[in-house]
């Protein structure tokens, strides 16, 4: 702020605007910056987000997608109804990774097959998105991409290819896209990690 | 193996190899062979999950999807990462121990190796779900109310809709837990 008031004085100073103009900028300029800042101030703190706790895969056979997570990602099956089955990230009573918290579950996968608008419990039709998951990644512990890849091949996973350095992709058995990463794969680095992420996270 | 070793033997007894050269021959199979067991086993086993790295959500603009859930869940936005076209917006424990972040992104704006959103694929996330610590079921209603958020579901596990219609979903460990379903 203290910059824009010195440029504008010095090109008064100079004649280069009027007395009136440089009060308009600056009474202008001072407005805007405090309606900034009491609209920061007055906004409305947020919701902590802890961790996924759930994603909901819906696909034409559930149980198919369930046995080849399960056998991927070497997930237990619980709670399976006539729709749905959930995969959780770990056994019962095992703590999310990476979190001190103790009222924050595993994260687990809910495989269903059921109409993409079907309501929650009873509540009204989901409405049709106009953005989508185009992709998860998961983070599986001592990842090596080259043992990665032999292990999904000799598991018979379609169309497994490199993800850059430290990632591969695959495809379920629907077609949905796969990356699978190590720790490493961080927001800060990128889904396309390079290659100083493995030298200091 | 056997059939292996029995040729080897063989070889030995007709004078092919010398002793050393058997030696090391069974000690070779003997290495490769556990080493083809255990990657079999790997495989067998699975890999051990950790946790939802990421989420790649496109949308009609990133930019606006990238406010909404840094201003309702609080996700931080890596500016680096930002390219115009795409945020990463972090959430849960630290990068690189846990932390999970969500990218939003433009269409066309797709990761290296990925195929992006495309059509034929017969599967769809059509909600994710999000854990709050400490639910304090008014406090976390009248946060989604002072976002002008329509609220539905019921007590410790909520719905709203982010601004391309996309079901998220809001819940407690108490009410969302793959063990109490």
């Amino acid at each position: 702020m203290e910059g824009f008031v010195a440029k504008h004085v010095y090109d008064y100073q100079n004649g280069k605007i009027s007395r009136r103009r440089l009060i308009e900028i600056l009474t202008l300029a001072a407005t805007t910056a405090y309606a900034g800042k009491r609209a920061g101030a007055a906004e409305q703190p947020g919701l902590d987000a802890a961790l996924v706790n759930h994603v909901s895969y819906t696909c034409p056979d559930f149980r198919r997608a369930a046995d080849w997570y399960s056998m991927v990602f070497n997930l237990d099956q619980v709670g399976a109804t006539a729709r749905d089955v959930a995969l959780p990230f770990g056994k019962k009573g095992e703590k999310p990774y990476g979190v001190g918290a103790d009222d924050v579950p595993l994260t687990h996968i809910i495989c269903r097959t059921r109409p993409v608008d079907a309501p929650a419990r009873n509540g009204p039709p989901r409405r049709q998105a106009k953005a989508v998951i185009d992709h998860i990644c998961f983070t599986v512990a001592d990842f090596d991409r080259e043992r990665a890849k032999a292990q999904l091949n000799a598991a018979g996973v379609r169309n497994v290819r490199d993800g850059g350095p430290f990632s591969v992709y695959v495809n379920d058995p629907f077609g949905y896209e796969v990356q699978i990463a190590g720790l490493n794969v961080t927001a800060i680095c990128g889904a396309e990690a390079r290659a100083t992420c493995s030298d200091n996270r | 193996m056997e059939r292996f070793i029995a040729d080897l033997v063989q070889s030995l007894d007709n004078g092919k190899i010398d002793r050393r050269e058997f030696c090391r021959s069974v000690a070779l199979a003997a290495a490769v062979y556990a080493a083809g067991d255990a990657a079999q086993a790997q495989v067998e086993r699975g890999f051990k999950i950790i946790g939802i790295n990421h989420l790649s959500y496109t949308c009609p603009d990133y930019a606006k999807a990238r406010d909404w859930y840094a201003s309702v869940l609080n996700m931080k936005s890596e500016a680096a990462r930002d390219d115009g076209k795409r945020a990463n917006l972090m959430f849960g424990p630290e990068p690189g121990k846990g932390g999970s972040f969500l990218v939003t992104r433009n269409p066309g704006s797709v990761a290296s190796g990925s195929a992006g959103a495309r059509a034929g694929v017969e599967a769809v996330i059509d909600h994710v779900c999000y854990t709050i610590a400490n639910w304090d079921e008014a406090r976390v209603r009248a946060t989604l109310k002072a976002k002008g958020l329509d609220v539905t579901g019921r007590d410790g596990s909520l719905h709203v809709y982010d601004p391309f219609d996309y079901d998220v979903q809001i819940a407690s460990a108490a009410e969302e837990n793959a063990f109490r379903r």
